[in-house]
């Protein structure tokens, strides 16, 4: 797992081009991202985390069509590659594998 | 449809956005832009689409550069700091030794800076000059002043038409205040134009309220505080006893006191119409009394030639009949040349040591020099190992100026490395620096000291990196990479500033020996007088006395002194309680003149004393006999001579005779004292005249010079060991006798350490950069050894195998330096003693600059050689050859 850990937001945005699936590209992202977390993130920020995740090889991207409200500017739509789906993967085993080990006892405790 | 997002933040996105990027991240703001122009206001997607505008400039958005120079800049910078890290010891070698020579230098040049920089701060300096006044009445008879007559204000303004101003300053110790709280204060007092010639800068009151009347009075803001406390000092009064009774002064205006480079300290300021007061008619028109200095303000289109040229004929007019032509020299010198013209000799305000100044400012770039030739040496060692990447280089090829740049670019790299640890290292070292030294260094920041930085940089990473980045460069690539052994070159140049640096090395060692020697020497030397535990107490007359001039001011002294003495004899620590006009450890001594029957000048030293001051300093008396303190004739008319004085006079049968003169009344010698340091070493021993009484001398002086006060002081020996007891005894008796009055005490052994402070100063000074130009040399050497040792480990481990003894193979490292390091020491000498000797001229008594500090000098740096030499040897020649082989 060395070197591929990525960071939070890296791993919010990252899942969210995975399930956004054909239809990523940063302002979709970034509403995805509101909608679901609450969490008014900057356009400049998912633009320079998606070039990261690119750089890294856990997305990819290629120029889709032109719309009219982008003045006829085509978008660079992401897509998940195949290391980019396993890290998400590995990440949600870890987490799940971690949460699972909880006991039960420490809920009461919190609830009580 | 007018409502597209602000078209210049548009293209500014564009100017800088990697063209690859731009298409999706310009539409993605668009997107945005329009959504918010339905959402909100136009106004506020205006906002944002320029916010984010900024917000996406980041290196990983902008455009990359086509420009090749940048490019290649970026490249060299990179490939620099990859050679940087390779070398990790090397470089932390070069680092070092180069940030060492700039911390120097920054602190020794911004000290001379700092002394170079005085009174440029006043805004009409170009046009502001002193005047001085030469007096040429023969070989012996030359009076030279930078203070001046009174008259020479009123009479300048009526004769020359090219000044604009012409004002006088003047300071002296007055009393300040009533009763309990009387202190004694300097007070300037100057023409009230002068505010218009030098920059006085107001906080409370301005130029035209300050000086209206006769006793207005200006206070500088330190002083406003320390009187006034918080509350505005406008409008008080202060009282100043001045001539015969106190005279009150209102506060017309508060200003800024002048930094500390200024040749003028004012702080209470009053105007100089009170010289009405204080002066006889006689005085005021008087022509050869000196007192205050004057400055004149030249007119902006005039010249002060046109002056100069104009003095004599002015001296005529006004002084026809009583000069010749040529005796009476008027002159003029440049404010700002007041501080370090040694030339014309120090008037009121403070100067400094021209001499000192220069000695330090050659030493900084020295110091600094042999940084920069440790770099040069190891780059030029380092570069037998980057032979084959200069022949890759080549092979691929590299021009020979792109490698030169690229190398250039290393040293540059390195240079900027150093001068960060080196700026840093001198503001964590400035008060370390200004406690030994006592210089007082202020490094507080300026914007052109990033000018002196880049320039720092350029300097010395262009110089120190120039020689060995031709040499790298100009390797051939067919030799490097077909195998060719001898690839480097013996290196007469590499050789030669080695020696350089060894040289400036020794040569400061022995500077700092040979300093060291004089000092102490000066600190050992039999002054001729015991000056260990003597005491000596002001006695200055008490205000409202009524005494005046030398002889009234003196008799109040001493009748003061009488009263004060029997209280203390009654103190068994105690003893020999006397008094003197003058005391040891200042400088500056009554100098009276006259001119003898047979017309010659004489000149000679006096001092007045009472008959037990020869005994409490324990000085010998070779002929005749001391003062009697019970011989009525002794206080009145016996006076003592040194051995000088009898030489000087010419005396074949001094006691019982007088001194040579007519117009002398009744004295005669009792006695001959010896020869004894009255004034610094500095000085040679001059004629002295000591008296109890006066009068029968002065009736023949026509000059009189005093730079220390001649008021008489109360001397004793203290021969208790607790010294807060002494505090409390004098005090108490003290208060006892003069309740009103401050009491100044002072030890002589305390101030014959200031007679010496310069020279005290200069040493610190020499052997801090001595310890550091050490410290590099020997960081150089470290760093070549290494080299040379792992560049030859696998010869050391043959040469073993087959049966050298550690000891031959020392030998064969230890030579690759002894040469150079030889021709260091013997190019040192003669460097070495003209500049010693040219110091010690300065010394009327000095040590002769004998071989020993040369010897030890020498010794030391090889020392230190071998030391780094033998350490590295000794672990090349330890290593199992098995390892190397």
């Amino acid at each position: 797992m060395k070197g591929e850990n990525i960071g939070e937001l890296e791993e919010l945005v990252l899942l969210s081009v995975g399930s956004l699936y054909q239809d990523a590209y940063a302002v979709n992202i970034l509403k995805v991202i509101k909608d679901s977390t609450g969490r008014a993130i900057d356009v400049t920020a998912i633009h320079s985390v998606l070039r990261r995740l690119d750089k890294k090889g856990l997305v990819q991207s290629e120029m889709g069509g032109a719309t009219n409200e982008r003045g006829g500017r085509r978008k660079r739509m992401f897509s998940l590659t195949a290391t980019g789906r396993t890290t998400l993967d590995d990440i949600m085993e870890i987490r799940s594998k971690l949460y699972q080990k909880i006991p039960k006892l420490a809920f009461n405790i919190s609830l009580g | 449809m007018n409502r597209q997002p602000p078209n210049w933040a548009n293209k500014i996105l564009e100017w800088y956005c990697d063209p690859d990027l731009l298409e999706d991240l310009q539409g993605d703001l668009f997107e945005l832009y329009f959504e918010k122009c339905e959402e909100s206001s136009q106004l506020a997607a205006q906002f944002s689409f320029i916010w984010y505008v900024l917000r996406s400039f980041r290196p990983s958005v902008v455009r990359k550069t086509q420009n090749t120079y940048i490019n290649m800049t970026r490249n060299n910078l990179k490939i620099g700091w990859r050679v940087i890290m390779r070398d990790k010891f090397n470089s932390a070698i070069n680092v070092i030794g180069l940030s060492i020579g700039i911390t120097c230098f920054i602190l020794m040049g911004f000290y001379v800076q700092q002394e170079l920089s005085y009174d440029q701060f006043h805004s009409k300096k170009e046009r502001i000059y002193r005047v001085w006044l030469k007096e040429i009445y023969g070989e012996d008879q030359i009076f030279f002043n930078s203070t001046t007559p009174l008259v020479f204000e009123k009479t300048f303004k009526e004769s020359f038409d090219a000044l604009e101003s012409v004002v006088q300053y003047n300071e002296s110790n007055f009393t300040i205040g009533e009763g309990e709280n009387k202190m004694e204060e300097k007070v300037s007092v100057i023409s009230p134009d002068a505010l218009n010639v030098f920059d006085f800068t107001f906080v409370a009151g301005n130029l035209e309220s300050a000086f209206k009347n006769k006793q207005d009075l200006i206070i500088s803001q330190r002083f406003s505080k320390k009187y006034f406390g918080e509350k505005s000092a406008l409008g008080q009064s202060l009282i100043i006893e001045m001539g015969d009774e106190p005279m009150v002064f209102e506060v017309t205006a508060v200003f800024k006191e002048f930094p500390k480079q200024s040749s003028l300290q004012c702080d209470i300021v009053v105007s100089n119409l009170i010289n009405e007061s204080l002066f006889s008619e006689e005085s005021l028109n008087a022509w050869f009394n000196v007192g205050p200095e004057t400055y004149v303000l030249v007119k902006e289109k005039a010249n002060i030639a046109t002056v100069e040229a104009s003095t004599q004929d002015f001296v005529m007019q006004h002084l026809k009949g009583r000069v010749e032509k040529g005796e009476y020299n008027i002159g003029f010198q440049p404010l700002t040349d007041i501080h370090l013209n040694k030339e014309i000799p120090v008037g009121i305000a403070a100067v400094g040591n021209a001499e000192y100044v220069k000695i330090l400012g050659i030493i900084c770039v020295l110091v600094l020099l042999t940084a920069c030739v440790n770099f040069t040496t190891l780059s030029i060692g380092q570069s037998i190992k980057r032979t084959k990447e200069v022949g890759v280089r080549k092979v691929m090829g590299a021009m020979k100026n792109g490698l030169v740049t690229q190398y250039l670019h290393e040293s540059l790299l390195v240079t900027f490395f150093s001068l960060l640890l080196g700026v840093a290292l001198s503001y964590v070292l400035l008060p370390f620096f200004n406690g030994i030294t006592g210089a007082d260094v202020n490094l507080s920041f300026e914007w052109w000291h990033l000018l002196l930085y880049g320039c720092m940089l350029l300097t010395i990473g262009v110089l120190s990196g120039l020689y060995p980045a031709f040499v790298l460069s100009s390797y051939k690539a067919s030799n490097i990479l077909s195998g060719h052994s001898k690839i480097v070159k013996s290196g007469f140049f590499r050789k030669g500033i080695m020696a350089l640096q060894f040289m400036i090395t020794v040569f400061l060692i022995t500077s700092t020996l040979v300093m060291n020697q004089q000092l102490n020497f000066l600190h050992t030397k039999d002054l001729g007088y015991d000056y260990h535990a003597i005491v000596s107490l002001d006695l200055n007359p008490a205000p409202g006395s009524g005494a005046s001039g030398l002889p009234g001011l003196s008799a109040s002294a001493i009748q003061k002194g009488n009263q004060l003495k029997e209280r203390l004899e009654q103190y068994e620590q105690i003893k020999d309680v006397g008094h003197g006009s003058h005391v040891f450890g200042t400088e500056g001594w009554g100098r009276w003149s006259y001119t003898d029957e047979k017309d010659v000048f004489r000149e000679f030293n006096i001092l007045q004393t009472d008959a037990h001051y020869l005994n409490t300093f324990k000085i010998k008396v070779v002929q005749g006999r001391d003062f009697d303190p019970n011989n009525e004739t002794d206080a009145t008319r016996g006076i003592l001579i040194n051995k000088a004085a009898v030489s000087y006079f010419g005396l074949k049968d001094p006691i019982g005779s007088q001194l040579p003169g007519d117009k002398f009344g009744d004295h005669v010698i009792v006695g001959v004292t010896e020869d004894f340091n009255f004034e610094s070493l500095h000085q040679k021993i001059s004629p002295l005249v000591i008296t109890q009484n006066l009068t029968p001398i002065i009736s023949a002086i026509s000059d009189f010079d005093y730079n220390s006060s001649p008021i008489p002081k109360l001397v004793f020996r203290f021969e208790g060991s607790n010294l807060s007891n002494l505090h409390t005894i004098i005090e108490k008796e003290w208060d006892k006798t003069f309740p009103e009055e401050e009491m100044v005490l002072s030890f002589v052994d305390q101030n014959l350490q200031f007679l010496y402070e310069g020279d005290n100063k200069m040493k610190s000074l020499v052997f801090f950069a001595t310890i550091l130009s050490i410290l590099i040399a020997s960081l150089g050497l470290l760093g070549l050894t290494v080299l040379v040792v792992n560049g030859r480990l696998k010869e050391i481990s043959i040469r073993k195998v087959i049966g050298a003894s550690q000891l031959s193979i020392f030998g064969m490292l230890g030579t690759v330096f002894i040469r150079q390091l030889a021709m260091g020491i013997l190019l040192s000498i003669p460097i070495t003693y003209w500049f010693v000797s040219d110091w010690l001229e300065g010394f009327a008594y000095h040590i002769e600059v004998g071989p020993m500090p040369f010897v030890i000098g020498g010794l030391v740096s090889f020392g230190l050689a071998m030391v780094v030499i033998v350490y590295h040897t000794i672990k090349a020649a330890n290593v199992n050859p098995v390892d190397r082989i």
